[in-house]
């Protein structure tokens, strides 16, 4: 556990190293070319009474220019077209509320980490919701299918209950659409009806959307299939464990029990294998959490919610200002690392659990 | 061919079997066969030519995805072995540490960050918006997706290097490359391997049409997006289909309204079908896969 740690500090370190590197690389240069292209302009900026919107104003700003500095009409021009894009780069700054260009500044620093707390807390209750869903849906679907193999094959089917079938085939076909569609074609066909921008909709859509939740069941039914596989479990038939997977059977075989948080099953076979599936699944987590990430970020920016990290990140990688872009990054990245440290340390702690 | 008992009793006597996955390709083609005619009637021609257009594209860069993902896999796969049997841990902790750098990026960042690369080759001229283009979108996607197959490639070799077969193959002289890459990988792997690119053309298609639709939506200044080869995710983030997009949400509330989605909002709803239809398609396909092969 040690060696993977000092890896992960490691790791960190270097990412921390070479984006911090291109943040005051990027910082540098964009003081360096705002210094540039503000020399030139500098003594007109604090023009009194100067509205360089109103043409009669650019044109007695101009003249001015060549009576006081007489014989240098082209530098005259282009220090006026300088400023007047200058003035109209600050209005427009003004209106939208986003620095362009200006690099990160403290003020800056205090937005975007308050920004990046919103998207941690969006991250944490996905996850969360993911971790549970994920678990729940898997052992729902792996009862299922040991009900379905225990029953007669072939048994005469009710009309009446094949019609429900249908009906209950075309409902699973179009939530499995649901499910598999990318957050951007479901949140733009609500965003009329629904706040896309409010806490509940973006977890909601986290976990609903991009294939997250059935992916990842489907990668948790295959870890209980394939435990269900193992010898362990013919040993513990042998030992009279229960093995009914019916409704009611012994062993809290209730749906109560599926979808608890604990999902215990005493005396049941499947309770092993639940606990051994949950132990492969634990180093999954950090895949799932950075695909969590990808999922949430395609979210933020596809449908271009204000004040949010993702987005910001867009526009300032819109407005190439790289050392605010450079910036957001480490963070998102340091949520990830952290994920992973933690994953791996809840992973080495089961592992230590069950070798003692 | 194996099938499993499921399978078996779900298929009336006398009928011919067939495997989960094999029904699920061709159910995927009877869609696209009926998405395709429904189109041929209802969409108008150059919509219809900008839909299935995008389709081809999206596909051609996820098989490319898909091949160069084998490819650096391998590669990867290969040198991290190969610097274990040497005894060079220095050189495979070096290669671990850079794969794990990767592997901390989330994907989309990555992916995006591969696009403006390519946007800005574009803008310089350094490349076209043809086959150039193509490859590097590839690359880009491949480069954040290898690390799943290399991870299934170093499990079965861990998986096989326990095993008796592998002593007896070093001690009959064989190689050590010759060992993994026929003996393991080819012979033993490949159902496995098969099953992975599966899901890896999906993940590939999904990254790829969400790149292009944030793109699409605001991120590409100087190199437009049409200049980029257009994919369903582009086509999605055209006004017209977002339009047909949120008459889907007007739907919900206006149910009187739905007929007209189907011939109305054709492109838009066409866009968002393929790109969740084949995505879903992949995932049955997938899941048939390894019921079949018992993975």
């Amino acid at each position: 556990m040690k060696r993977k740690l000092l890896e992960h500090l490691f790791s960190a370190m270097v990412v921390t190293g070479v984006l911090l590197f291109f943040l005051f690389f990027f910082q540098y240069r964009s003081q360096q070319a705002m210094a540039h292209n503000m020399e030139p302009i500098r003594p007109f900026i604090n023009l009194p009474a100067s509205d360089f919107n109103d043409p009669f104003y650019r044109a007695l700003f101009m003249e001015t220019l060549d009576l006081y500095y007489p014989g240098q009409t082209d530098r005259n021009q282009v220090i006026a077209k300088q400023l007047f894009r200058y003035k109209e780069a600050e209005l427009s700054s003004q209106l939208q509320s986003v620095q362009k260009e200006k690099g990160l500044t403290l003020k800056r620093i205090y937005q975007i980490i308050g920004m990046y707390m919103g998207f941690l807390s969006v991250f944490a209750a996905t996850l969360a919701l993911t971790w549970y869903g994920v678990q729940s849906l898997a052992l729902w679907r792996f009862i299922r299918r040991k009900q379905r193999l225990s029953q007669p094959p072939n048994k005469a089917v009710d009309p009446k209950k094949k019609g429900l079938n249908r009906l209950g085939v075309m409902g699973r076909f179009l939530a499995s659409l649901i499910l598999f569609s990318p957050a951007y074609t479901l949140a733009y066909s609500l965003r009329t009806e629904f706040d896309t921008g409010s806490f509940i909709f973006m977890v909601t859509l986290g976990v609903l959307s991009n294939g997250l939740l059935i992916n990842y069941t489907n990668k948790f039914y295959a870890f209980l299939m394939s435990e269900s596989r193992k010898g362990y479990v013919e040993t513990a038939l042998a030992k009279n464990l229960h093995s009914d997977y019916n409704w009611g059977a012994p062993g809290n075989m209730t749906r109560a029990a599926v979808f608890g948080l604990k999902k215990r099953f005493p005396g049941h076979v499947l309770d092993a294998i639940m606990r051994n599936a949950r132990l492969q699944y634990l180093p999954t987590i950090k895949e799932q959490a950075s695909f969590l990430i990808t999922g949430l970020i395609i979210i933020e920016m596809a449908l271009n919610i204000h004040a949010h990290l993702c987005y910001e990140l867009l526009q300032q990688l819109l407005y190439r200002n790289m050392s605010e872009v450079m910036f957001m990054v480490l963070l998102i990245y340091y949520t990830v690392k952290l994920t992973e440290v933690a994953a791996d340390i809840a992973h080495t702690r089961k592992m230590q659990q069950y070798d003692n | 061919m194996i099938i499993d008992n499921q399978t078996i009793s779900s298929n009336p006597p006398n009928s011919l079997p067939i495997a989960p996955d094999q029904k699920s390709a061709f159910n995927f083609g009877i869609g696209l066969l009926g998405l395709f005619l429904w189109n041929l009637f209802f969409l108008n021609g150059p919509a219809m030519k900008k839909v299935w257009g995008a389709l081809l594209n999206t596909v051609l860069i996820s098989g490319l995805t898909v091949v160069l993902t084998l490819l650096l896999a391998l590669a990867a796969a290969f040198s991290l072995h190969l610097l274990e049997v040497t005894g060079r841990q220095k050189g495979r902790f070096i290669l671990l540490f850079a794969l794990n750098l990767i592997r901390s990026v989330p994907q989309i960042i990555g992916v995006l960050l591969g696009y403006a690369l390519l946007s800005f080759l574009i803008t310089n001229g350094v490349v076209g918006n043809g086959i150039m283009a193509f490859v590097i979108m590839a690359c880009s996607l491949s480069l954040f997706i290898f690390l799943e197959v290399t991870d299934l490639l170093l499990d079965r070799i861990a998986h096989f290097r326990k095993s008796d077969f592998y002593n007896a193959l070093r001690v009959c002289g064989l190689s050590e490359s010759r060992v993994v890459g026929f003996n393991i990988l080819w012979n033993n792997s490949r159902i496995h391997i098969l099953n992975k690119l599966l899901s890896v053309f999906g993940m590939a298609l999904f990254l790829q049409c969400s790149t292009d639709f944030i793109l699409s939506v605001g991120l590409s200044r100087d190199a437009e997006v049409t200049s980029l080869p257009l994919s369903l995710g582009g086509l999605l983030a055209h006004i017209d289909s977002k339009q047909d997009i949120l008459a889907m949400g007007y739907t919900l509330t206006h149910p009187l309204y739905l007929p007209h989605l189907f011939l109305q909002h054709l492109q838009g709803l066409s866009a968002a079908f393929l790109i969740v239809f084949t995505l879903y398609s992949l995932y049955k396909i997938g899941n048939g896969f390894s019921e079949r092969h018992r993975l």
